[in-house]
């Protein structure tokens, strides 16, 4: 893996952060919820208790006001506040529904019916509802047997048909009833049965009641209106079923049938509960004030209502969100406190307040949109710096590893490196480096002296034991010593030769370089110089191929033929006997370039390099003449001379090596 | 009465071995281990040759300071240098001080004293102005082999000893190459190819110095040399 990835995957490490601001961000939504249902609790709760023994507040019906100090004294009845199956609620209309006996324009509330239900065949539903003021009320009772009134008198038995009884309280306290009663679908209008002087009875119509009768498919249906300043108190209806016209009726409903007083309760709020709970309204609340039994009151709604934190997310914070989202959060808070009355020993009604999560997602929604910004463009820059850094790193890396390899391979020469100016450790590595290649280039320096240092220390004994040797054979020797005294000779040379040898690498050095350069023509040079080596190695042909009339050189002719002497040296000694040499001289426009091709076998790897270093050599062993590996090297000396180089290759087939010079023109 | 050959160096065993070949040859021999003995036994007597170590005792380079004070005091006193340092420039520097010769140690007894034999020859011929001398010429070159002599256009080269073998080689058989192991036989040492053509250089420099035409010394490159005339 290469540094550039690993410092990559590290700054990606940075994206830990907005991973962190998400889980920070449900936190903090989580706290900011619990916040909120505890305001939510508390607000509920304060009013509540502002609504504590508010009847009058609460229920139209509750009549004992406040300020009344008897009712002060009065305990809470608690029966009041138990619900009965006679009981009845009313929906809050949007409008007022047109008086034709049909549902249609009702509101489809299945739960809002009331059903009361005396047997099987005896049963009908009721649906009230208040729209300004007046109550609204519809009526659907089943009948197998819908029977009219005959029309005439109303109040003759024989006529009656089916009639419906209406029972109130008025707000004066007097229990009210009235009746309904048609001779055909239509129009209805309730009537009071009065009784007069002498006790007569008439049936006075009340203008006030009215409403529609229309038959269904198993009965009839009711609908009517009754102007809400008429009820006190409690609200009822009582069906007379007939069967026939004057027969006994089955009276069921929800008034007492034998007086036909209420027995259930009209749960209505008191008209100012309204407009009480509107104050505490605000945008994203909901308020709604229910009976103990949960029958709701009153209702103020603000939850649609825009809550004024700013307007819809935009597509970045949309796209957050679906990382930290929790659909739990989204659902409303909801908070319920009891109201209880003056002595806080019975529960008069319930309070719930609902509120909206979109406050504290919003709120939310912000926080997480900048810092998830923030985190993201922090991880980005990081990145992008670490990425930069990372190029850089690898670049300084890349100069100094080629400054090393190059510093490896040109024998040494160090003359400066790179990044030693640096004050980091990579400075500190290219300065241990350079102080290191120097190090080498001294010890390199003292190797390629050494043996003509070595060679000069030696000369001197061996000069004593060759002048020695000298003049023992001056003297009177005995044959028999005579053997030794060769060998010893023999001996001598060798070591003489070996002396030469060593120190022939600085010999060769300080011959060039009190070298003149003279500007010499190269072709007849080296025509000579292969004319010579065909006499002088009888068991190899030579071929050379000039390639240039002309080529014009600055430099010395002796060392060239020099060179080319160590290279046909080293091309005789490793091809066989009868091998074809070839040298040849190719032209380019900045340098005339030597080869010499020999057949045998080819250069092994390692030694690409260093076959022109002093002191190396890759021979196969056996040979009895002295090699300190400088052939080579005085090949490259010379070519560095005439301001080129020296190279060696295997020929591409397999069938020799090919060693090139490269002389400036 | 026999020649007194003087050898200044501060290696006892070589001095000593040196001293009983010439003492074999028939020379007397005096030998001082450093310059100031030596200087010290000159002033009182010059000896008739001098082979001289650069490097004596704690003066590297005391034997050049010698060679200078010994050809104060004489001007054809031959002197040769002989020495483990063989780099060019210590041979140059020696030479031109007006040494003879430039030997290095790895040169055999029998060709040291071949030399000095061959120095005395000169000494004598020179003396003797009217000799019979056994003299070459090949145009502009005049060379006379007895007194180890050579002459171009009238004027005298003064070559080194071994210089002047090389000429001779090359000369006495104009046109024929000799290649540098001839060489350095007829010039009675084992030198590396290098200092061959650097002895050749200073020959052709020194001919050049009386004619900057001079180009009969020829280099045939990969054998050797030759003489043109």
């Amino acid at each position: 893996m290469s540094l550039r990835l690993k410092l990559l995957l590290l700054g990606l490490a940075t994206l830990v952060l907005p991973w962190a601001g998400c889980r920070y961000a449900r936190e903090m939504e989580s706290a900011l919820r619990q916040g909120e249902a505890d305001s939510l609790q508390a607000l509920s709760q304060t009013i509540a208790t502002s609504l504590q023994g508010r009847t009058d507040l609460l229920y139209r019906e509750a009549p004992p006001a406040p300020d009344a100090p008897a009712a002060a004294q009065t305990p809470t009845d608690p029966e009041f506040y138990r619900p009965t199956p006679y009981d009845l609620e009313p929906l809050t209309l949007p409008g007022a529904p047109l008086l034709d006996g049909y549902a249609d324009d009702w509101p489809h509330e299945a739960s809002a019916w009331t059903r009361f239900e005396q047997d099987e065949h005896h049963r009908f539903a009721i649906l009230t509802g208040v729209h300004e003021r007046m109550l609204y009320v519809l009526l659907e009772v089943h009948d197998e047997h819908p029977v009219f009134d005959a029309p005439g008198n109303s109040l003759d038995p024989g006529a009656f048909g089916d009639r419906v009884w209406l029972g109130f309280e008025d707000p004066q306290g007097v229990q009210q009833q009235f009746f309904l009663a048609s001779t055909g679908p239509g129009a209805v209008t309730g009537r009071r049965i009065e009784i007069g002087e002498y006790g007569r009875h008439s049936a006075r119509l009340e203008a006030r009641i009215r409403g529609a009768w229309q038959p269904t498919a198993d009965g009839y249906r009711i609908e009517l209106r009754v102007p809400l300043s008429m009820v006190g108190k409690g609200f009822g209806v009582l069906v007379d079923d007939r069967d026939a016209r004057g027969a006994l009726p089955v009276s069921y409903g929800t008034l007492r049938a034998d007086d036909l007083h209420t027995m259930g309760h009209l749960i209505l709020a008191a008209p100012e509960l309204n407009t009480y709970l509107a104050q505490f309204l605000q945008p994203g609340l909901k308020l709604s004030v229910t009976t103990p039994a949960g029958r709701v009151l009153a209702r103020a709604d603000a939850l649609a209502r825009p809550t004024g934190l700013g307007s819809e997310a935009p597509i970045l914070a949309r796209l957050y969100r679906r990382f930290v989202d929790r659909p739990a959060a989204r659902s409303p808070l909801e908070s319920v406190s009891a109201i209880y009355d003056r002595d806080h020993s019975v529960q008069i009604g319930q309070l719930e307040v609902t509120q909206t999560a979109d406050r504290w997602i919003r709120l939310r929604d912000r926080a997480l949109t900048h810092m998830l910004n923030f985190t993201l463009a922090t991880s980005a820059i990081v990145v992008g710096a670490i990425l930069a850094f990372a190029a850089w790193l690898a670049l300084r890396l890349a100069r100094l590893r080629r400054a090393s390899e190059s510093a490896l391979t040109r024998a040494g020469l160090v003359t400066s490196f790179p990044e030693t100016q640096a004050r980091d450790e990579l400075g500190d590595v290219a300065r241990s480096f350079s102080t290191l290649l120097a190090r080498l280039n001294e010890y390199t320096g003292y190797l390629r002296t050494l043996a003509g240092k070595l060679a000069h220390e030696i000369r001197t004994p061996l000069t004593i034991v060759r002048s020695s040797l000298d003049n023992l054979e001056s003297e009177q020797v005995p044959p028999a010593a005579r053997a030794y005294l060769e060998r010893a000779r023999q001996g001598s040379e060798r070591l003489n030769s070996i002396l030469v040898a060593m120190g022939a690498a600085t010999k060769v050095e300080e011959a060039i370089s009190s070298t003149e350069r003279v500007s010499f023509e190269l072709v007849p040079v080296l025509a000579a110089a292969v004319a010579a080596y065909r006499v002088g190695f009888p068991e190899r042909s030579f071929s050379f191929d000039t390639g240039a009339a002309s080529v014009t050189l600055s430099g010395a002719p002796d060392l060239i033929v020099q060179m080319l002497d160590k290279l046909i040296d080293n091309a005789v000694d490793f091809s066989p006997p009868g091998a074809s040499i070839a040298v040849r001289l190719r032209l380019e426009s900045h340098a005339a370039i030597i080869e010499v091709d020999n057949p045998g076998p080819p250069l092994p790897l390692h030694v690409e390099g260093r076959l022109f270093e002093s002191l190396w050599q890759s021979r196969p062993g056996g040979d009895s003449r002295p090699h300190f590996g400088l052939g080579l090297y005085i090949v490259r000396l010379i070519a560095q001379f005439h301001g080129g180089e020296a190279a060696a290759y295997n020929l591409p087939d397999g069938a020799g090596v090919r060693f090139t010079v490269r002389l400036a023109r | 009465m026999k020649r007194l050959v003087a050898i200044v160096e501060d290696e006892p065993a070589i001095r000593e071995n040196y001293a009983a070949a010439f003492a074999r040859e028939g020379y007397a021999v005096r030998t001082y281990p450093n310059r100031r003995d030596a200087m010290q036994a000159f002033g009182a007597r010059l000896p008739d040759l001098a082979v001289i170590d650069i490097s004596l005792e704690d003066e590297p380079e005391g034997g050049f300071e010698l060679c200078r004070q010994l050809r104060a005091l004489s001007a054809e006193l031959p002197i040769i240098f002989l020495t483990a340092r063989d780099s060019e420039l210590d041979a140059v520097s020696g030479l031109r001080l007006g040494a003879d010769d430039f030997l290095t140690k790895d040169l055999s007894l029998p060709h040291l004293i071949a030399r000095v034999n061959a120095l005395f020859r000169r000494l004598d011929a020179l003396r003797r102005p009217d000799a019979a001398a056994e003299v070459i010429r090949r145009g502009s070159l005049t060379l006379d082999a007895e007194r180890m002599q050579v002459q171009w256009n009238g004027q005298v080269v003064l070559l080194s000893l071994t210089e002047f073998w090389m000429v001779h080689a090359l000369a006495r058989h104009p046109g024929h190459v000799r290649n540098r192991q001839q060489l350095m036989d007829a010039a009675n040492v084992v030198l590396d190819d290098n200092t061959i053509t650097s002895h050749v250089k200073r020959i052709r420099r020194k001919f050049q110095a009386i004619d900057a035409k001079f180009d009969a010394l020829q280099t045939v490159y990969g054998m050797g040399y030759r003489w043109v005339e």
